[in-house]
């Protein structure tokens, strides 16, 4: 049986994010999504309600939500901005690896940093290593006491914004996937740079950028797990963030279909508000359906997740339904809305560009149409 | 400094509709939450408290729903919360509510300020801090918009219609606040954590030594129905629509 009842403290956080996503997130949406400069003055209001911080322990000063209400927090957030909501959640995103394999040391490392304020990014992806985790050629290479890092990773969310990274490398190119290892590393060390900021199509208030390894030396503790375990880390933390990858894009297709309900009864078309014509309510319907229909493909991902039931392929399949239905559900809002859903002065475009990402990042959906094939087969 | 900040538990106006029919007033989908301004008025305690030390009891009287108030008036910052337990709410009147408040004030102990809203987002009477402060026979400062201590003195801008006016008063005394006095803040997820291990106390109206009698309304309500306003939809057209539309209103009376 599922036991999905909230309780009142779990109800309040909701209160309180819904109170932040309306009255903060919403209204620096449209400027940050326009210019794509990132919005420190909601990040760190976000910061300070822990927004960001979802993932870290209680004994470490977080919250130490559930998967569950980490689906249902990153689904309000992204329903008022998912650039804003990816900026939150990609911080939670780059404690996993630390969740799962750091020590009580690195713990505190890690989460003094997170729970100090400051942005985290995961940096897992490389220009030839996307889906490919195997082909990672940033390399740690051993000398005494310390780890020496070089390469280069991209389409690292919070890359310029972080103080704190998780970072993938090899230690033996050789072995592919077992020789990939996680590694914390600080942002002020010697050798870490920003590369360039990508221009994104959607998630415009997010930052994107590339971030590059130059000999950067760290202390050989701050090596998660042991050598080698980097590819199970990675595959656990995008195990366990998939659900809220899939919240995201829940979030945009409520933002949509929210927005078109308001918009059908007042738009008028021959003497009649467009919400009479069943062509719309069938339309509106099937955007209810699949939304809900998502949702609860997320929310049970993240049950089973707290659970301690095997959740992998669920999650897999909650993250591929959610972000295929956000860009099924925002292409028909931009239908309904007409010329007006094309004109960038209406935000219902901004929900067609911010919901193409969702099937693209954490995992593309045809890479966890593998993982899906993959459970069934085995 | 000790201070105890008052609030309402109410409903939220937002969702309340009104069956166009029978005129009846729907509360079905209505959600209570903190009356908005008595969020300013316990973000004002816990302003002046985070300044300068000491605690925040919030309070309140109300029925069982008012319960459910107590966790999210802590996450706000109050150090504790005190609820008088009433059978009914909607039962209570204004001058029952500042009865019922001043005497659970008067078992608290000492107190250096007391904060309320200026009035609830339900009824606004705005009469509950004034009522509170005659009771208790400590000066009241309404309308406030910005508030300072120096010492023993609270100093108050008030305001008003045409102006803004200064006033002073030595403390114990009571201020009713209105929104521009802060920005309440939204609760973080550390503080609602946080609030389930707060203090609660629950005191019941013989707790303080007040009978239904005491409080019972000197008015009582027989119905409430929502305002519906009709529409005579009447269309007038062609040259004489002018001439038509004064006939029509003077008809009504109302030209």
């Amino acid at each position: 049986m599922y036991d999905m009842t909230l309780t009142q403290e779990e109800q309040l956080m909701i209160q309180s994010v819904r109170e932040f996503a309306e009255t903060v997130i919403k209204p620096a949406a449209k400027k940050a999504d326009e210019t794509g400069e990132f919005p420190w003055d909601v990040i760190n209001k976000g910061v300070e309600l822990g927004l960001h911080a979802l993932p870290v322990p209680e004994e470490h000063g977080g919250p130490g939500l559930s998967s569950v209400m980490t689906a249902v927090i990153a689904e309000e957030m992204s329903k008022a901005c998912a650039g804003i909501g990816t900026t939150l959640g990609a911080t939670g995103l780059s404690c996993y690896p630390v969740v799962i394999a750091g020590n009580e040391a690195q713990k505190k490392l890690f989460f003094d940093f997170i729970m100090g304020g400051k942005m985290g990014a995961f940096c897992l992806t490389e220009p030839n290593a996307g889906s490919d985790s195997g082909s990672v050629a940033t390399t740690a290479v051993r000398d005494g006491d310390e780890y020496v890092l070089n390469g280069s990773k991209t389409f690292i969310t919070n890359g310029g914004v972080a103080s704190v990274y998780t970072v993938f490398a090899t230690v033996d190119r050789a072995k592919g996937l077992k020789g990939l290892s996680a590694f914390i590393v600080e942002r002020d060390r010697a050798g870490v740079a920003v590369g360039k900021e990508e221009n994104k199509m959607g998630i415009r208030a997010s930052n994107t950028t590339d971030v590059i390894f130059e000999n950067v030396r760290i202390p050989a503790d701050h090596l998660l797990g042991k050598e080698g375990d980097g590819f199970k880390i990675a595959m656990l933390t995008l195990d366990k963030s998939r659900p809220s990858v899939g919240a995201q894009a829940v979030g945009i297709c409520q933002a949509a279909l929210d927005a078109c309900v308001v918009y059908v009864n007042e738009r008028k078309q021959f003497g009649k508000p467009i919400a009479a014509n069943q062509a719309i309510q069938f339309m509106l319907a099937d955007m209810a359906i699949q939304t809900e229909a998502a949702r609860w493909l997320v929310r049970r991902a993240a049950y089973l997740q707290d659970a301690g039931q095997p959740f992998s392929k669920e999650a897999a399949m909650a993250k591929t339904f959610a972000g295929d239905t956000a860009m099924k559900v925002t292409t028909d809002a931009v239908q309904i809305f007409g010329g007006y859903g094309y004109s960038r002065d209406y935000p219902i475009e901004k929900l067609m560009r911010d919901a193409k990402i969702m099937q693209i990042f954490e995992g593309t959906n045809q890479i966890q149409r593998v993982v899906i094939a993959g459970q069934l087969l085995r | 400094m000790k201070i105890i900040a008052c609030y309402k538990w109410t409903l939220d106006e937002a969702d309340i509709r009104v069956d166009e029919g029978t005129r009846a007033i729907l509360k079905n989908r209505a959600q209570y939450r903190i009356s908005p301004y008595d969020r300013n008025a316990i973000e004002c305690g816990v302003q002046l408290v985070e300044a300068q030390g000491g605690e925040v009891a919030a309070l309140t009287v109300g029925g069982p729903e008012v319960a459910a108030s107590l966790k999210d008036v802590l996450s706000r910052g109050a150090t504790r919360a005190v609820w008088v337990g009433q059978a009914e709410t909607a039962a209570l009147d204004a001058a029952g509510t500042a009865l019922t408040l001043a005497a659970a004030v008067k078992r608290l102990g000492e107190y250096d300020l007391i904060v309320c809203g200026e009035g609830s987002s339900d009824n606004y009477a705005q009469q509950t801090g004034p009522r509170l402060a005659e009771l208790l026979g400590i000066p009241v400062l309404t309308y406030a918009s910005k508030i300072e201590l120096e010492g023993n003195i609270l100093r108050v801008e008030r305001k008003l219609e045409e102006g803004i006016e200064v006033v002073e008063a030595a403390l114990p005394a009571l201020v009713t606040v209105l929104p521009d006095i802060n920005e309440a803040r939204i609760p973080g997820l550390k503080q609602i954590m946080a609030a389930g291990k707060k203090p609660t106390e629950q005191y019941a109206m013989a707790d303080l030594t007040l009978t239904a009698e005491d409080i019972r309304p000197t008015a009582q309500q027989e119905s409430l129905l929502g305002a519906v306003t009709d529409r005579k939809r009447v269309l007038l057209k062609g040259e004489n629509a002018v001439k038509e539309l004064v006939s029509i209103l003077k008809a009504e009376g109302i030209c």
